[in-house]
């Protein structure tokens, strides 16, 4: 019963700093999401308005591309960030001239603040001044203009991630890698198998956990990824790029509809919390059970 | 003379307590009874976002409430 009280004595300062900055704010969205509440308007109070922002939402063609759109660039940035990590790590664990300044280098990414990405990205990009259009232009012909191009914006937001990302993923995967036993890798050698087959059925197994709290990560950030966005492409061109952050920045500040907004963010985090969790099914707790029986 | 603490009896009666929480029912997991009510709040709002959309203008959502609070239920019962 003592140790009881120790615990929970241990765990008030968490759950104190859980409950003011994570349950309570996230409460109070839920509270408002299911008002009409637009405090620039003509009636700036709160209207209860059921389920209505709800079933706005639902009809909403705009929420649903973006929907679609926000899966797409977070498939494609996450699972290019886990490959490219993993050879960087595998890369880092190798002795080469220079490894420790390249390694500090690579990392580099990691410390900018993903609204001066987007911005020093954007200078990048512009048509009449960006070095990447000029050298397009110059080496192949290519005319590069993501404002017209939606392919390339979308294509471009994608890069910009795996490039501000990639460093994380490389360090966290270089940490399982380096604090790995020595013994299986040589039993596998020793026991003749290849390269592919130390990697498929050792090397992956044992950095699993790390791998998978990876994307974890990655993805809740991707799912949620709003300032490099917006300051690359603004959504643009159309909605290409016009990812659910961006959606509900739009709804929230333009617009002033806390309600509306307030309910795509629930949603956003619904989302977000059912993928990781059939990840999680899908991944862990099945080959758990199929372990244990 | 201190009592000595036997520590594989210690694991013993650790892992029987996590026995008798996690259970397996109709859900393809083992779980226990948080993971059942997080299933059951989380196919209750798709079961709901879903009825707004495609069956809200033939049939009332209460009816949805109903047959979703009752899934929550037998999952949290029988998953």
């Amino acid at each position: 019963m003592r140790s009881n009280r120790v615990g929970w004595l241990l765990l008030a300062p968490t759950i104190a700093i859980l409950g003011i900055f994570g349950i309570v704010p996230f409460l109070y969205v839920l509270y408002v999401a299911f008002h009409q509440w637009n405090p620039f308007g003509a009636n700036p109070y709160m209207i209860y308005n059921g389920a209505n922002n709800f079933r706005r939402l639902v009809f909403d063609n705009e929420f649903l591309t973006s929907i679609a759109f926000t899966l797409k660039f977070a498939f494609f940035a996450v699972l290019s960030e886990v490959i490219l990590g993993y050879f960087l790590a595998q890369l880092f664990m190798k002795e080469f001239p220079g490894r420790g300044l390249f390694r500090t280098i690579h990392t580099l990414p990691l410390i900018v603040a993903p609204i001066v990405v987007g911005s020093v990205w954007r200078l990048m990009m512009t048509p009449s001044i960006g070095i990447v259009p000029y050298l397009l232009k110059s080496w192949f012909g290519y005319d590069l203009n993501i404002g017209r191009d939606a392919t390339m914006a979308f294509a471009l937001t994608v890069i910009m991630d795996i490039w501000h990302w990639t460093p994380l993923v490389t360090l966290t995967l270089l940490a399982a890698l380096v604090s790995l036993p020595k013994e299986p890798f040589e039993q596998a050698q020793i026991d003749g198998a290849n390269r592919w087959q130390i990697f498929w059925h050792v090397t992956l197994p044992m950095i699993r956990p790390a791998i998978l709290a990876t994307v974890f990560i990655r993805l809740m950030d991707a799912l949620r990824t709003v300032d490099e966005v917006w300051m690359l492409t603004g959504g643009g061109p159309g909605a290409a790029t016009r990812y659910l952050g961006l959606h509900i920045w739009k709804i929230v500040f333009p617009k002033t509809d806390y309600g509306y907004g307030s309910a795509t963010s629930v949603i956003v985090l619904y989302l977000t919390l059912v993928m990781c969790w059939l990840l999680y099914v899908a991944l862990v707790a099945r080959r758990d059970q199929k372990r244990a029986s | 003379m201190e009592h000595m603490i036997d520590l594989d009896e210690v694991d013993d009666e650790a892992s029987t307590i996590v026995a008798s929480q996690q259970r397996t029912g109709f859900l393809p997991i083992v779980t226990n009874w948080f993971d059942r009510v997080f299933v059951g709040i989380y196919l209750f709002v798709a079961l709901e976002l879903f009825w707004m959309r495609f069956l809200e203008q033939s049939i009332p959502l209460s009816v949805c409430h109903v047959l979703a609070i009752a899934l929550g239920v037998l999952i949290v019962w029988r998953g």
